[in-house]
């Protein structure tokens, strides 16, 4: 009898269990259908952060359209992503990716699939502020619109460095003066060291020629004599060549004085400043050539489930409302010209407030970095 | 007779997945992969050709790496071997607390994962690291560098091989019957003498097996080349990665494990002699 009963007892907690799970499982698309507009979203976790807490909140307030935010930390699975909306472009489908934003190689990935709305003033008011001439756009066939940015910029520290260099072949030319004050992080580790890189490569070789989609390993013949100049300066870097491993490191050494200038990110060097960690005598100062910068880039599939939605939440993000707390959250630059920006805005960033240069194409990238690692690092001295 | 032959029967049924598995999963992926660098596009045509090999050590920074994962490879091997040596015959011949103590310290390292190791590693040894204050306060100035370079590899392998070598090790000298060293020692022989006439000799099996499976590990070690090596000459294991992840050149990456697979393959070689020396001893 009381066995009976236990199990009776044990099926109705497992009923409960059940049901609840249910419950659960149920729920979960259930809220799906009730957002309006379902964004996927990859970056670092202060992108999550500024959408979740900031952008979100405050375009549901506005537009009383409910989002969804699908997040990829560190653009983990992005390529996976182009892959599902091409899936279902091709069986006929609605794809749930109602706006989609990434690295623009991943944009032009899909563009020959025609997986992509082409974004003009038209649909996108706001869009008319963009400079289609930005890197992000270019790099994404024309399919993917910048919302944010941000570029490497020198640092140096006023305290040393009473007359800071204006060029890039001045830099040089201080390193060589000035050696063991300067470094660059491993350009695999860090998109601050991999500037110094593309910016020595542009000096022998035009920047549009490997910043567009075309691959032809041939040209990389160009660079030989830059990676040979990166490779005599080594005996003036830091700690007789010692390249940090990522952007911290970097602003780490400058932080304690070690080295007295460096390519760092405009966005980390602005809130490094901002927090107290660096001390207040680094300045930030792009130099002509500009060093190379770019970000990520939205765009939004044709058969997207709800496209007049995502497209409303990509001209809400371009107003300068919008653009003004991503620039102030990320310390970067906005999507749109600086011309449109509060005048408060431009002032703060006044030093580094001009464009960049275009990122070489993902492959062109991979072979960079092979290369420094092969003729530069690795070589010996 | 029926029932040997049921034996047998139920025996192979037991060994076959494994088998199948290492197979499937180990043998013919590895022999596709070490083919595939062998494979040449040459106008138009596949052929077979040791190009990849030839272009990896015309690479003065692959060359280099080979040599450098060689060199700290061994250097670990020999650090981790005399330590742990030293720590196993001493928690085999003492008694009393100390040893206890260190007998339950000593495998610590083991439960530790080897991130939290390697970052630990990093944070005592950097420029501004605890060593460094340490030498500060006793008035050296100029601390080596010690991290982010081939000793900061090797400190690090040692520190995380030292338990399973000292385990390995300490078995072996377990295996010793105090009779053995008693009568060395009633003939007059001292504790070197003893050691090296009578302990080294009959421990030699768990030696060559801890060496050979300490180099295969070593060799073959990622998470800390890559967290406490520097930026170059790095170990292969980091090398391959790079080449597959950020250079998109998966070819070189494979020939470079291949080449891994032949050094690995002789500590492998002297495991097996190792392993066959003692089931021979045995019968």
């Amino acid at each position: 009898m009381r066995k009976r009963l236990r199990i009776v007892h044990w099926t109705t907690v497992l009923i409960a269990v059940v049901f609840v799970f249910a419950l659960g499982w149920y729920g979960i698309p259930a809220r799906g259908q009730m957002a309006g507009v379902t964004l996927y979203i990859s970056g670092d976790t202060n992108i999550q952060e500024m959408f979740d807490k900031d952008l979100l909140p405050l375009f549901e307030r506005e537009t009383s359209v409910k989002t969804k935010m699908v997040f990829l930390e560190h653009g983990q699975g992005a390529e996976a992503i182009v892959a599902k909306i091409i899936a279902a472009k091709r069986t006929g489908q609605q794809t749930d990716v109602d706006l989609y934003e990434t690295q623009p190689t991943f944009i032009a990935a899909g563009a020959s699939e025609g997986i992509w709305t082409k974004i003009t003033k038209d649909n996108v008011a706001n869009a008319s502020k963009v400079d289609y001439n930005r890197p992000e756009v270019l790099v994404s066939n024309g399919f993917g619109i910048p919302y944010r940015g941000s570029s490497v910029v020198l640092a140096y520290n006023s305290k040393y460095v009473k007359t800071p260099p204006r060029t890039y072949d001045e830099i040089l030319a201080w390193i060589k003066q000035n050696p063991g004050k300067f470094t660059y992080c491993d350009p695999q580790t860090c998109g601050s060291g991999a500037a110094f890189l593309y910016v020595a490569l542009y000096k022998y070789a035009k920047a549009e020629d490997f910043s567009g989609l075309t691959y032809d390993q041939a040209k990389t013949a160009a660079w030989e004599p830059a990676l040979q100049l990166l490779r005599s300066l080594k005996p003036n870097i830091y700690n007789n060549g010692f390249y940090p491993n990522g952007n911290v490191a970097v602003l780490q050494l400058l932080g304690r004085e070690n080295i007295y200038m460096a390519p760092v990110w405009s966005d980390q060097g602005v809130s490094y400043l901002d927090q107290g960690l660096l001390p207040k005598d680094i300045k930030l100062v792009q130099v002509t050539p500009p060093f190379t910068g770019g970000d990520s880039a939205i765009a939004i599939p044709v058969h997207a489930e709800h496209q007049a939605s995502g497209l409303m939440f990509l001209n809400w993000l371009l107003t300068s409302k919008a653009q003004t707390i991503v620039v102030n959250k990320l310390a970067g630059y906005p999507g749109i010209d600086w011309k449109y920006m509060p005048k408060d805005v431009r002032d703060k960033f006044a030093g580094i407030a001009q464009n960049f240069s275009p990122l070489p194409n993902a492959k062109y990238q991979a072979d960079a970095k092979r290369l420094w690692q092969e003729k530069v690092a690795g070589s010996g001295q | 007779m029926r029932s040997t032959t049921r034996e047998g029967v139920t025996g192979l049924a037991l060994v076959l997945p494994p088998f199948f598995l290492l197979i499937f999963f180990i043998l013919v992926p590895a022999a596709q992969a070490v083919l595939e660098t062998l494979r040449v596009e040459r106008s138009g045509q596949i052929v077979y050709s040791l190009a990849r090999y030839v272009e990896m050590f015309h690479t003065i920074s692959l060359r280099r790496s080979v040599g450098f994962t060689v060199m700290v490879t061994l250097a670990s091997v020999a650090v981790t071997f005399v330590l742990a040596y030293a720590l196993a015959l001493y928690l085999r011949f003492s008694r009393g607390w100390v040893s206890t103590l260190l007998g339950a310290l000593f495998i610590i390292p083991l439960f530790i994962p080897t991130v939290i190791a390697s970052f630990a590693m990093v944070t005592f040894l950097e420029h501004h690291g605890y060593i460094a204050t340490l030498l500060h306060y006793v008035g050296v100035e100029d601390t080596p560098s010690l991290v982010f370079n081939a000793t900061g590899i090797v400190l690090t392998e040692v520190w995380a091989s030292i338990p399973f070598a000292t385990l390995v090790l300490l078995a072996g000298l377990q295996g010793i019957d105090d009779a053995l060293i008693d009568s060395a020692r009633d003939v007059g022989a001292g504790a070197l003498r003893t050691f090296l006439a009578v302990v080294l000799p009959l421990n030699a099996v768990a030696t060559i097996i801890t060496m050979s499976l300490l180099f295969i590990g070593i060799l073959g070690s990622f998470t800390i080349p890559y967290l406490v090596g520097g930026n170059a000459p790095q170990m292969m294991s980091v090398v391959m990665t790079n080449y597959f992840t950020n250079y998109l050149r998966p070819d070189i990456s494979v020939s470079l494990a291949a080449l891994s697979f032949v050094i690995a393959g002789l500590a492998g070689a002297a495991y097996v002699a190792g392993v066959s020396r003692r089931e021979r001893g045995a019968v």
